[in-house]
């Protein structure tokens, strides 16, 4: 049997060439993003990290096809170049917070995406209704989002994203808004849903703790404008167990990052407009 | 019954209340010696209510309708109007000048031009109800067609959400508050723009009834057709409560 890691490496499930974002024009312009190549196996989860106001989230908007890249790069998704727009669509992506409408119980929050794909509403019922159990949001389905605590309509939006079935998914600092024990109960809850539906993963975060605990791969991005720092692979075994973020293997890489996470954080404070 | 039940529970601060000012009037008026051709008594203008009912209860009659079709009318363009100003953003632009123009003017204004279009038939107060309700709830529905979120309309992007598909799952249930505003407010002004444009020329309704009584200084006749007419208001705000409830069900 071949050893998987020397198999030559098939094509990257999400790919960025070259990819800029300036807004204005000459004199006044703003570089929101510079130069960033990035490609994501089949299957891999990512973390993104970089200090607030890096361009995490003009990166995102633009993978997401919500923001046209500037012309001199490219996206390509399953080696195919995707034009402006193209990305509509063909991407799971949750937002920063849980947007969840207020005028629509759980369930029909769950399955907005797939109405909106044209799905007759008793089968998407039927379809998110058999997540409920493993979503920690059985008996849920009937409430409307406020009677929800804030853990509870993160899972909501991630069910929502994950019926969205498009096998990359985007998530903005899905557990940001979190406390801390909730925080950690949802990395771990969103392995074990990652390990059983086995899809691509991109997720931003500022938390090194959890950019480490849940990655295959953890690229750090500068201070604006953002370009990718550097790329660290983590070894960490998985299925990793909380006890993970203890083991001097989880600290010396946290050692590493921190001391790049930092620099480029100090940045943005000395950082006098040009 | 349970309903019933509640109804009760949710009414009976307004029946007391009502009860109360009615008794205060009654017993305060004759305290302080107010002469009745000042100020009649409820007891007495509840008496010619009832006694000229058939006047009274044709002319509220007709003065609902109008009031109802005025409102009807009048939302029914300023929903569709709101509706296109979304879909079509450049009429926005085009139309809301010409609009708040026409608003500027109050609607009664515009009774004596429009007396003279439709007549002094009801097809006059219905199109002076409507023209007091245009602008109310298009205004309040454009407002709140407008109130998502930059991030909720790039969440129904992402899906594949067209400017349709945005417009019905999230534009118009997050305008559904606003909407209720303009039609509570729209109604309010479609009765009163009604009933003044009778008093300015009609066949009947409450309005006229009020311009004739006075002219023949029928004070107590007066007095019946504001009872009466305030009666019809408080039904009309019955109707108002319903038609939140359904709009806005989630909360």
């Amino acid at each position: 049997m071949p050893d998987p890691t020397t198999v030559p490496a098939a094509t990257p499930h999400l790919q960025l060439v070259n990819v800029w974002k300036r807004f204005g024009e000459e004199p006044q312009q703003t570089i929101a993003v510079r130069n960033v190549d990035l490609s994501i196996e089949p299957g891999a989860f990512v973390t993104l990290i970089g200090p607030s106001g890096c361009g995490k989230s003009t990166l995102f908007s633009m993978i997401a096809g919500l923001l046209p890249p500037d012309s001199d790069g490219s996206l390509l998704l399953k080696g195919k170049v995707q034009q402006d727009g193209a990305m509509l669509g063909k991407i799971a992506f949750m937002p920063q917070r849980d947007l969840l409408f207020p005028w629509r119980t759980v369930l029909d929050n769950a399955t907005l995406a797939l109405e909106v794909e044209g799905m007759p509403r008793r089968k998407a019922r039927a379809k998110a209704e058999a997540l409920f159990p493993e979503f920690g949001l059985g008996g849920f389905e009937q409430h409307y989002p406020h009677q929800l605590s804030g853990g509870m309509r993160q899972r909501v939006a991630l069910m929502r994203t994950f019926l969205f079935e498009r096998d990359l998914i985007l998530l903005d600092e899905p557990f940001g808004a979190l406390d801390a024990l909730t925080r950690s109960m949802m990395q771990r809850w969103l392995l074990d849903i990652w390990a059983k539906h086995r899809r691509t993963v991109l997720f931003i975060t500022h938390d090194i703790d959890e950019a480490i605990f849940l990655g295959d791969k953890v690229v750090v991005m500068t201070a604006r404008p953002g370009t990718i720092k550097c790329e660290e692979v983590i070894t960490l075994p998985r299925p990793r167990d909380p006890g993970v973020v203890t083991t001097p293997e989880f600290m010396a890489i946290k050692k590493e990052l921190l001391a790049v996470v930092e620099e480029e954080s100090l940045k943005t404070f000395a950082a006098v407009p040009a | 019954m349970a309903r019933g039940l509640k109804f009760l529970r949710s009414a009976w601060p307004v029946v007391a209340a009502l009860a109360l000012l009615l008794l205060l009037w009654q017993f305060g008026a004759a305290a302080l010696d107010i002469p009745t051709y000042i100020l009649p008594r409820p007891a007495e203008i509840t008496v010619t209510a009832v006694a000229k009912w058939p006047l009274l209860g044709n002319a509220l009659m007709v003065t609902l309708i109008e009031a109802i079709g005025g409102f009807l009318l009048g939302a029914a363009i300023g929903i569709v109007l709101a509706v296109l100003m979304i879909l079509v953003p450049p009429l926005e632009a085009l139309l809301m000048p010409i609009a708040v123009v026409i608003n500027a003017v109050p609607s009664i204004a515009f009774v004596p031009l429009v007396l003279l279009w439709f007549g002094l038939g009801m097809e006059s107060k219905i199109a002076i109800g409507a023209l007091a309700v245009v602008l109310v709830v298009l205004l309040n529905l454009l407002a709140g067609l407008k109130r998502p979120e930059a991030d909720a309309i790039n969440l129904m992007r992402s899906f594949g959400a067209g400017r349709v598909g945005i417009l019905w799952r999230l534009q118009l249930p997050a305008a559904m508050p606003g909407l209720v505003t303009g039609l509570r407010v729209g109604l309010a002004r479609s009765t009163i723009a009604v009933i003044v444009a009778e008093m300015m020329g009609a066949y009947s309704g409450i309005g006229q009834v009020i311009y004739q009584a006075t002219g023949q200084v029928d004070y107590l006749t007066v007095w019946a057709a504001v009872f009466v007419a305030s009666l019809g208001s408080l039904a009309l705000y019955g109707v108002l409560v319903a038609i939140d409830r359904k709009l806005v069900w989630w909360r």
